[in-house]
């Protein structure tokens, strides 16, 4: 019996909950049915109102075909008001973006530590940096004011000032000036020893960086340690983006759920605010960005559409999926060359191209035979054939790449072709010299990363190894590695040659050069005479200088070899053809205040 | 053995179960190449960086000290009680808490898990009788045809086909996500207390109504099914009702104090509902809709096959051809006699299937870029994220323990034999 007793006990406690649950509940039901009636009898009032109009105007009129006039007349004022309504809600549907991607925030929206692509993408929707680069592009370098309006800089560039746009508002009121800029710089540097990783670390803000000083409230100056012809270019980068005091402790800034304000420390001084952000399991669920009306160039009508929603697909596929089904407006990395293709053909959509700046190079570890023979690796440099793998794996959307610099970019030379593509009779005759022939192979592993870090790589490496065993002088081993075991390999020195890549932090040769000696890629080479005129190329404004100095960079790194550069690819959208205003220039970046809808 | 100790026994054997995954998963994820401190740096890296990183995740500890820090973590009161949710340490690449992280990421495979499985067990079963009902037939060969090629084909391949079909070519359900970007997520029903009048007097007098009520129509269904009801039992409910009563109405109170009270499960068409918001219901039911037919469809299979195989011995036994005899209605006998007889192995299928419903929820969650557990699985494996995959992996293996456990307790609760 006592089991009944007890399950008698346990019904009337869930009795008790139910119940008020639902009674609660019925009460949200009523309150919004109570809502519902409430417009419905405004709704009647209205109707009432009209009606009494209506017959007014026939008792003034006096005739009834008069009031029948006048009535047609209401219905058709009623018709046009209607049809506002309407072209209202379809321009309401318009000043929302939604945009499907793959790519996901990979930590936090602190510049102070976000890294990533995706992390930088949104940091610059939301932010607000000292000057920035003039969309469409071509070299990188012509910059805009955003929220310093002018700057000039000693002769010997180790002192920079800069004037501050006046009257730029916080929303509580308080007006962006010189302080706001220095705590920031501040703030970034400060936080290095605790955030290794972070952007500003890697991009050595705290060696080029003297001091940060405040010169008058609308005018800021900055001490630099050496003259550093790049600095204009990292102003104009996320990890420089102004923070609000309020919301940047000394401490990294992460996700807060449910609070978007407090998950960035970032200004309200960008075009758009972030208004939401959800994340599960550490990855992004939804992103949607609200026009910001504090923004000072909100006058001239930008952001130029209102709302922007992200949407997070798993993969390639899917996301394609999704820009048919028309799940979503536009579609921004990463789809692949096939589809992309595909999508071109099919008049539903628009397809978007950029400037190449992604680079992927060949790298050759010198530590041991046989690569530590710089005619080896010229011998193998010679023998890569570019332009076979430009069309074959990316359909013409990649282009030859000849020196590390990418094409359009200060610094750009063709230094490599000195070497040609597919060029056998060179390799054949040069290995010759070192005893590799037909009967005695030069062996070695080529190695390339299996996980999609790269586009295609499994496609690519299949490719260089038939071109370079096409001189029949080579025998390759093709071997592959998931990103995680890649990079620990790389660190390990075991892979004898292996495909890395690149996208700029900056739009500066100054972001290129350094790969070819670069320390993280542990290829045991290093060549004074290039660091030599890589930082002399760093102290001087002198453009033809520079340009002389990377071609020479150029010239010992094709008589090297340490280093080949393979191809430059840039990115590409796709959106449906009523969207317009995107800008895929060689900055990579993707500036969706200037997106609008035709 | 009585039903309780057969529980009690069965409980505690979940323990070592959960502790040998544990300690193999912790094992498998060290052997594996790659080092997650490494990952962090997309470039430079000094080397005193990479050990200040490594002592930041406790990774400088010999591998014992490792695996005993996590162990004591796990069985942390103190985090449990402060997070709500047990320590399942940081992660390797956010430095977020794991269990946190899990948790937001369960409720949307748990979604997915239920609906598949209703999904899938109606289906079957409604199919597996209706084939043994015209065996050899031409029905029964569709059918069984339907169970071995759904039982065969890959999730993402009829995933793909389904996108294909409804999303691009007909355009009526979305290819993916959890719900569609007209709408917001739901937030689950949210009582702004500053209801009826909101105090604690009126809030006490509102769930001793609710609670007088529902115990009212529990006792009038007692005296219906001449129950006794003697005044020990009498007692016992009265002192739960009385307890039960004032702490809600001091909890419901204290969130009156708060301003409001959240109630949200995490599961999109149950929040909506407590939302009362039809239009997100709607949009998360469409949501829903592909991924769990995809995946209900792929477990089908299987309790087709044997529910059809069961039903076949059961309808030829004695007692069946007896209830014929008297005359019993067909629908009655097949459903009230025979596949209830048929059903206990059909029970036990049910919680194993369980297990191979979460692996088909990483593929699924995948195609769908439905956001959960098995996606996350996935995204953290390629960072090397030891934590999160232990955690993962725990919470799998909690979550299948936890249904076997049930369905074992079920079959023992319907055929004693199993508790002899």
């Amino acid at each position: 019996m006592e089991k009944i007793e007890l399950s008698i006990a346990v019904l009337v406690l869930i009795g008790i909950i139910v119940s008020s649950s639902t009674m609660y509940y019925t009460t949200t039901v009523m309150s919004n049915m109570s809502t519902l009636s409430g417009d419905m009898s405004t709704l009647t009032e209205n109707v009432l109102n009209l009606t009494s109009t209506v017959r007014d105007l026939a008792t003034i009129t006096g005739t009834l075909a008069e009031a029948m006039g006048e009535f047609t007349g209401t219905l058709a004022d009623l018709e046009a008001r209607l049809a506002a309504i309407e072209a209202s809600l379809a321009a309401k549907a318009k000043e929302t973006l939604i945009v499907g991607t793959t790519d996901s925030v990979e930590l936090t929206l602190d510049p102070a530590q976000a890294y990533d692509y995706f992390g930088w993408c949104i940091l610059q929707q939301i932010s607000g940096t000292l000057l920035s680069v003039k969309p469409n592009s071509t070299t990188g370098s012509d910059f805009l004011p955003d929220l310093a309006e002018s700057w000039n800089s000693t002769s010997d560039l180790t002192i920079w000032d800069f004037n501050l746009r006046q009257n730029v508002k916080f929303p509580d009121g308080t007006i962006f000036n010189a302080t706001h800029v220095k705590k920031s710089f501040d703030r970034a540097i400060a936080l290095i020893q605790m955030i290794p990783e972070g952007a500003p670390a890697g991009l050595e803000y705290d060696k080029f960086i003297n001091r940060t000083e405040v010169v008058s409230t609308y005018k800021v100056r900055f001490y630099l340690n050496y003259p550093f012809s790049p600095f204009l270019g990292i102003l104009a980068c996320r990890s420089s983006a102004i923070v609000d005091p309020t919301y940047a402790p000394n401490a990294q800034v992460n996700y807060t759920a449910g609070d978007a304000r407090a998950s960035t420390p970032v200004a309200f001084v960008g075009p758009y605010y972030l208004s939401h952000w959800e994340r599960v399991g550490g990855r992004d669920i939804e992103i949607r960005l609200d026009k910001n009306p504090y923004y000072w160039n909100a006058t001239s009508g930008y952001p130029k559409t209102k709302t922007i929603i992200f949407r997070f697909y798993s993969d390639a596929s899917t996301l394609r999926l999704a820009v048919e089904a028309g799940d979503v407006d536009m579609a921004f990395r990463h789809i692949t060359p096939t589809d992309v293709l595909d999508l071109e053909d099919n008049p539903s959509f628009k397809v978007w191209w950029g400037t190449g700046t992604f680079v992927q190079y060949l790298c050759f570890q010198e530590k041991r035979a046989p690569f530590n023979d710089t005619r080896v690796r010229v011998a193998v440099a010679a023998a890569l054939n570019r332009s076979s793998v430009c069309q074959t794996v990316f359909l013409g959307l990649a282009k030859p790449l000849y020196s590390i610099i990418p094409l359009g970019m200060l610094g750009h030379t063709e230094a490599f072709k000195k070497l040609g593509d597919a060029n056998y009779t060179f390799t054949r005759s040069l290995l010759a010299t070192l005893g590799y022939n037909e009967t005695h192979k030069l062996t070695f592993d080529l190695w390339y990363e299996s996980s999609g870090h790269y586009p295609m790589s499994a496609e690519q490496a299949l490719l260089y190894k038939g071109a370079l065993e096409a001189s029949g002088v080579m025998q390759i081993t093709l071997k592959s590695a998931e990103w995680a075991s890649y990079k620990l390999n790389r660190d390990n020195e075991i892979m004898d040659a292996f495909v890395y890549g690149w996208y700029p932090d900056y739009v500066d040769p100054d972001d290129y050069a350094f790969l070819y000696w670069a320390t993280w890629l542990h290829l045991n080479y290093n060549n004074a005479t290039q660091t030599a005129l890589y930082d002399e190329a760093r102290a001087t404004t002198n453009l033809t200088r520079r340009t002389e100095l990377y071609a020479q960079i150029d010239n010992i790194a094709v008589e090297q070899c340490s280093v080949v550069p393979l191809y430059a690819s840039g990115a590409w959208a796709v959106t449906k053809p009523t969207v317009d205003g995107i800008y895929l220039d060689i900055t990579q970046d993707m500036r969706y205040w200037l997106i609008y809808f035709k | 053995m009585g039903l309780r100790s057969y529980i009690i026994t069965r409980i505690l054997l979940t323990i070592p179960t959960l502790l040998l995954l544990l300690s193999m998963v912790f094992l498998v994820m060290r052997v594996l190449p790659g080092d997650p401190v490494a990952l962090h740096f997309e470039k430079k890296a000094e080397p005193w960086q990479l050990e200040d990183m490594r002592r930041k995740l406790g990774l400088d500890k010999p591998l014992w000290a490792q695996y005993a820090d996590y162990i004591l973590g796990l069985i942390d009161i103190n985090y449990f009680l402060a997070y709500g949710y047990p320590n399942l340490g940081k992660s390797m690449q956010t430095y977020e808490e794991v269990g946190g992280q899990i948790f937001s990421a369960f409720p949307a495979t748990l979604e997915l898990a239920i609906y598949s499985m209703i999904i899938a067990s109606v289906m079957g079963i409604l199919l597996g009788v209706v084939a043994s009902k015209s065996y050899n037939s031409i029905l029964d060969h569709l059918i069984r045809g339907f169970g071995t090629v759904t039982y065969a084909v890959p999730v993402f391949f009829l995933g793909i086909i389904f996108q294909l079909v409804f999303g691009v070519f007909l355009r009526w359900l979305p290819t993916g996500l959890r719900i569609s970007a007209s709408v917001a997520p739901p937030t689950g029903l949210t009582i702004i207390l500053s209801m009826p009048s909101g105090g604690f007097i009126s809030n006490f007098l509102l769930s001793s109504i609710a609670g007088l009520t529902i115990s009212a129509i529990c006792i009038a269904i007692l005296k219906v099914k001449h129950v006794k009801f003697r005044f020990k039992g009498f007692a016992i409910s009265l002192a739960v009702f009385i307890i039960a009563w004032v702490v809600y109405a001091y909890v419901s109170w204290y969130f009156v104090l708060k301003g409001k009270l959240q109630i949200a499960t995490g599961l999109y068409t149950i929040d909506s509902l407590l939302e009362a918001n039809p239009v997100k219901f709607v949009e998360s039911v469409k949501a829903l809709l592909l991924p769990s037919l995809t995946l209900g469809i792929i477990l089908s299979g299987i309790f087709v096959r044997l529910t059809r195989t069961n039903m076949l011995e059961t309808l030829r036994l004695d007692f069946v051809t007896a209830a014929k005899a008297r005359g019993l209605k067909e629908s009655t006998v097949t459903y009230g006699y025979a596949l209830r007889n048929a059903f206990l192995p059909i029970l036990t299928m049910l919680g194993l299937q369980f297990a191979m419903l979460l692996s088909g929820a990483i593929l699924t969650e995948t195609t769908f870029s439905w956001p959960g557990l098995g996606r996350y699985i996935v995204q953290r494996i390629s960072f090397r994220d030891y934590t999160a995959i232990q955690g993962a992996v725990v919470m799998f293996g909690l979550f299948v323990t936890l249904v076997s456990l049930i369905v074992d307790i079920l079959y023992a609760y319907f055929d004693p034999r199993i508790r002899l």
